[in-house]
């Protein structure tokens, strides 16, 4: 085997150096993070047509009405196929990596208190239902919970990944949850719809021209 | 401190090494994931890290995953204080404070 230096075996300049290690640095973030705002624009598409698909079961009456069960299976399949993208995208986006144990200790609990909150509100709900809570605060309370458990998941999550974009958008969820009901039924599924879908649509841009921009620094070295 | 290591002051190895500094302490990646993530080729990535490992700037855990082969790389405590001491290197000569 012959010692003979490849290209990539020489050094630039220390100007072009630091530029080389600033790049790759950009680039494996961009190649990490590419998928987060497809991630955004599914719970956006699911939040935002989702509730207003809700909203149609009485809120255009007489013009137009979705039947009760129509909606509420198409509001769940879209929430489903929500869950499946942000499963396949975040599972990808980490393809490769070992966690250290701290950080695969804070992913389980993080992923298990999502699931342990979503049957919490629903035995929650039963349990107001068994004690006599109405069909019509019933469709108040399972949005706003829901909302509002998720507003307060992304806050831990900002917590837990220093992502600070995730305390504006888990603050806003949190307080469009709290303000929705004053809509009254079924115009909170509107609100929510707009206010809710539409943050979460507002996000995912907003991601999808930072990894954009961390892509075109990244760009020329590879 | 102005003098560059000159196991890192390589285009490939600063790329690696720079890729590499990405991971938390105590994370690894896998070789093909590496790769992907530089760009480069299979031969190429294996010469530059060979270089690395025998500076012990890396380290290479061999392990089975779902009975495949798997090789993790991780910048080691060295590698990593290796990397800290060339970027500090670097901003001195560039005329950099810290």
């Amino acid at each position: 085997m012959t010692d003979r230096p490849e290209p990539d075996d020489t050094a630039l300049d220390p100007a072009a150096m630091m530029a080389l290690l600033t790049k790759q640095q950009q680039s494996v973030h961009y190649q990490q993070a590419a998928f987060v705002w497809l991630i955004e624009l599914a719970w956006g598409i699911a939040w935002g047509v989702g509730f207003l698909i809700l909203w149609l079961i009485d809120g255009a009456k007489p013009a137009f009405s979705i039947p009760l069960p129509t909606a509420a299976v198409t509001f769940a399949l879209l929430v489903a196929a929500a869950i499946v993208v942000s499963i396949v995208l975040g599972v990808r986006s980490s393809k490769g990596v070992r966690p250290s144990a701290a950080s695969a200790f804070q992913g389980t609990v993080y992923g298990a208190t999502w699931s342990v909150s979503m049957v919490g509100v629903w035995l929650f709900a039963s349990g107001l239902q068994f004690n006599g809570m109405s069909g019509d605060l019933v469709a108040i309370f399972y949005p706003v919970a829901y909302v509002m458990m998720t507003g307060i998941l992304f806050l831990f999550s900002a917590a837990l990944y220093r992502a600070k974009l995730m305390i504006y958008l888990g603050s806003w969820i949190v307080l469009i949850a709290v303000v929705s009901p004053f809509f009254g039924y079924p115009n909170h599924y509107l609100f929510l719809a707009i206010a809710g879908g539409g943050a979460l649509l507002v996000m995912s841009i907003v991601v999808a021209r930072y990894t954009a921009g961390l892509r075109r620094k990244a760009a020329g070295h590879v | 401190m102005s003098e560059l290591d000159p196991v890192i002051h390589a285009q490939a190895r600063l790329r690696i090494v720079s890729a590499l500094a990405t991971l938390d302490a105590d994370e690894a990646i896998t070789f093909p994931r590496l790769q992907e993530l530089l760009d480069m080729t299979a031969g190429n990535l294996s010469t530059h890290l060979r270089k690395l490992e025998d500076a012990g700037y890396v380290g290479v855990s061999k392990t089975h995953e779902a009975r495949t082969p798997v090789t993790y790389l991780a910048l080691t405590r060295s590698g990593r204080r290796a990397f800290e001491d060339y970027t500090e290197a670097l901003r001195d000569l560039l005329g950099g404070t810290s």
